[in-house]
């Protein structure tokens, strides 16, 4: 089961009534609002450990710090050569979180600001001579959305994939 | 008969003698024990004196001054040397200069007496591959005084950046000096080398006041002299050092003094508020005195003939689509279809008679002189309304010649850039031959007599150019035979800088076409329709490297960025030689 990390909690209840309603059939009213409550407790707790796990990954990487040890493979913690930086988009659509129902997975999306920077080819003189002098790049800030991919290993989440999409 | 001013080769063909470090050292001993020349008197300012010049992260200079040419210099606590000296003062600013005897080293320094700052510049031959290039490292520091030391210090600086002098020198050296950039110049030597092409230098800008600057360029790739000097602004004087070994590898080692014309100053593109120099950083982990530094000749392919008969038989790029080309392209006009259906001929002036068919926007028949017809790609880019601007290749010419075209059919008048390889120094350098001729087509008139022509009305100019997001230079019409190109940091500030020979066509008020040459550097042709109005060119790129031969697309938006006043030192010397 999931929902948005910033819905609101009327909806999010709904949501999870919803889910719960098959298990009623089977079991005693105290027992369903004792699951029902842990389940969405460790819900909500999983969506706020991704939500830490993501802003230190945006911070490492405004640091310019290393940020493998967030992923599950290392070898997963790039986005690209032409990613420079990747910050918040405050002006764009509400992130979320999706946390699987055996809690072991989840799907994040983000709005983000990306700054690309693109190697000029260098095949003119001026290219060559931007090059040269230390610049010959060109550099612009895009709005994206970054689909994230969590996974939970010995009790603790860490990011599997990350990919950009249009925003 | 006094001769003519020119080289038999200019600097960027002259092969200039790789001196051994024994050959320096031969030179420099004596001339280190006997001092620099001067054509004019020195001064004595430092006579008799003692001072301490202490630097940041360098040297501390321990100077006694026996007269006015005699010194003895201590380098830290290390034992004292002799040496010969020569110093300038210019109002408040003491300038000295001397080598020390048994190395290739040497220092020139600067010294603002009313603040005691000094900025202090460590010279040495045999530093780099080539040993006759100047090296140079430069310190910030001060005169010991009694009391706390200076907090403030000389600075490197842009305030410089878009000046321009004519400057004539004790000795009666004359140059135009141009500084369109932050960390390289541009000189053209009027009385060296006649005045016909300019040549760029790294250089140092470095601010002592407001009224006083230091500047300083080595002639890398070329001879790899140094000249120094410090600038006062208000009174347009000079003074400063030269050190090298000159095309006949003679030691030229003087102070020297100067006066300058002011031909006033071009725009500057950083923004408001930004002085600051350096802008062209050193590369990480630099050497002693490194910097970057331009080498197209140390660094372009060299090519045979048979080694450019090869590639271009491999690959022959006629206007790559978007994308695939060198990037030049991003703001190009769009191509037109002007000529698309119409039959014409092109009567050069010098026999030859080129008849098209134009079968469409980017098709064409070319035959020469009633010869076979054969097919080639064309594009074509209309820069003003009835002038057209296309290109091709000319496939089978020994010398896999390219005309790239501009034709008036206003006024039925062609000029030809024809481009070609297999020239003398290297095969895959590109050549130009300026032909000019009429339009016959039906419906027009030729002139009889009226053709386009040779021009100096771009002369003085600078013009940015914008070919694409990051790709932004800026070009100097800096001689009527030559142009130099000025790339842009990423603070707009003018950053490494070139030349090449370059020829000026006027096709209409406002409209030049206009082709350089990347001699010596790459071997590329550009040729481009610069339309003053309208602040956008067309143009054609013609290349041989490698990868093959290539024609392509140029189109970039303009900026005027303003304009230095020489017309007067270009023009036609009436005299006549002197006897």
């Amino acid at each position: 089961m999931s929902a948005p990390a910033t819905s609101s909690r009327r909806s999010f209840l709904k949501g999870g009534a919803i889910a719960a309603a098959p298990l009623a059939v089977a079991l005693p009213a105290a027992a369903l609002a004792t699951a029902d409550h842990k389940a969405r407790a460790r819900q909500l707790q999983d969506r706020a450990e991704i939500a830490a796990l993501h802003q230190a990954w945006l911070r490492k990487l405004a640091a310019g710090a290393d940020a493998s040890a967030l992923f599950a493979d290392a070898k997963a913690s790039q986005l690209g050569p032409t990613v420079h930086g990747v910050a918040a988009d405050h002006s764009g659509e509400a992130d979320r979180i999706d946390v699987a129902a055996d809690g072991l997975s989840a799907l994040g999306r983000f709005a983000v600001t990306v700054d690309l920077h693109t190697e000029l080819p260098r095949t003119s003189t001026l290219a060559q001579m931007a090059h040269l002098q230390g610049g010959g790049v060109v550099r612009h800030a895009e709005a994206r959305t970054l689909e994230a991919r969590y996974v939970k290993q010995a009790g603790a989440w860490a990011i599997a994939k990350l990919a950009l999409a249009e925003a | 008969m006094a001769g003519t001013p020119y080289p038999k080769l200019q600097m960027h063909r002259f092969a200039y003698t790789k001196l051994t470090p024994e050959q320096i050292q031969a030179k420099l001993t004596p001339a280190a024990i006997r001092g620099p020349s001067c054509a004019s008197p020195m001064s004595d300012v430092f006579a008799n004196k003692s001072l301490k010049i202490v630097t940041d992260k360098g040297p501390v200079l321990n100077y006694r001054f026996k007269g006015p040419n005699r010194l003895t210099l201590s380098e830290g606590d290390a034992k004292p040397v002799d040496a010969g000296y020569g110093a300038l003062t210019q109002d408040k600013i003491a300038f000295f200069a001397h080598l020390i005897p048994g190395t290739q080293r040497g220092y020139a320094v600067v010294i603002d007496q009313a603040t005691q700052l000094a900025t202090v510049f460590e010279l040495w031959f045999s530093g780099y591959q080539d040993n006759r290039e100047v090296q140079r490292e430069i310190y910030q520091g001060y005169v010991e005084q009694a009391g706390s030391p200076p907090d403030k210090r000389h600075v490197t600086t842009n305030r410089m950046e878009g000046h321009a002098y004519h400057w004539t020198q004790d000795n009666g050296a004359e140059t135009l000096e141009f500084f369109p950039s932050a960390a390289y110049s541009h000189f053209v030597e009027l009385s060296r080398l006649g005045g016909e092409l300019g040549y760029c230098a790294p250089s140092d800008y470095i601010k002592l006041d407001d009224d006083f600057y230091l500047y300083a360029r080595v002639e890398c790739e070329f001879s790899g002299t140094l000249t120094l000097y410090a600038i006062d602004l208000n009174r347009l004087q000079q003074m400063g050092l030269r050190l090298g070994f000159d095309a006949r590898d003679q030691l030229e080692y003087y102070v020297f003094r100067g006066d300058a014309e002011w031909l006033g100053q071009i725009a500057q593109f950083e923004k408001f508020g930004d002085i600051a120099g350096n802008v062209v950083p050193p590369p990480k982990d630099a050497k002693k005195g490194e910097r970057r530094v331009y080498r197209p000749l140390l660094t372009m392919p060299k090519m045979t003939r048979d080694e450019v008969n090869a590639a271009v038989a491999k690959k022959t790029t006629v206007f790559p689509p978007p994308g695939a080309g060198p990037q030049m392209a991003g703001n190009s006009l769009p191509s037109t279809g002007y000529l698309a259906g119409k039959s014409l001929a092109l009567r050069y002036d010098d026999g030859l008679v080129m008849e098209y068919r134009f079968d469409g926007p980017e098709d064409l028949q070319w035959r020469r002189d009633g010869g076979d017809w054969i097919k080639a790609r064309y594009k074509a880019w209309e820069p003003a309304p009835g002038v057209i601007n296309f290109g091709h290749l000319l496939e089978g010419a020994p010398d896999h010649d390219g005309h790239m075209i501009v034709a008036d059919f206003d006024r039925a008048l062609f000029t030809c850039f024809n481009g070609h390889l297999n020239t003398p120094f290297f095969a895959n350098e590109a050549g130009v031959k300026v032909r000019f001729g009429v339009v016959e087509m039906e419906g027009l008139t030729p002139p009889e007599y009226d053709r386009h022509g040779f021009t100096d009305e771009l002369l003085g100019r600078a013009l940015t150019w914008n070919y694409a997001p990051g790709l932004t230079s800026m070009h100097l019409y800096s001689t009527p035979h030559s142009m130099s190109w000025i790339i842009f940091t990423e603070a707009g500030a003018g950053g490494l800088e070139w030349s090449g020979p370059a020829a000026y066509v006027k096709i209409r008020d406002g409209l030049y076409y206009m082709y350089w040459l990347e001699e010596a550097c790459n071997g590329t042709l550009g040729t481009i329709v610069i339309n003053l109005r309208t602040l956008h060119d067309s143009g054609i790129g013609y290349h041989c490297g490698a990868e093959g031969l290539s024609m392509s697309a140029v189109g970039a938006h303009m900026r005027h960025a303003g304009r230095f006043d020489i017309l007067k030192f270009h023009q036609p010397k009436t005299e006549g030689t002197q006897a």
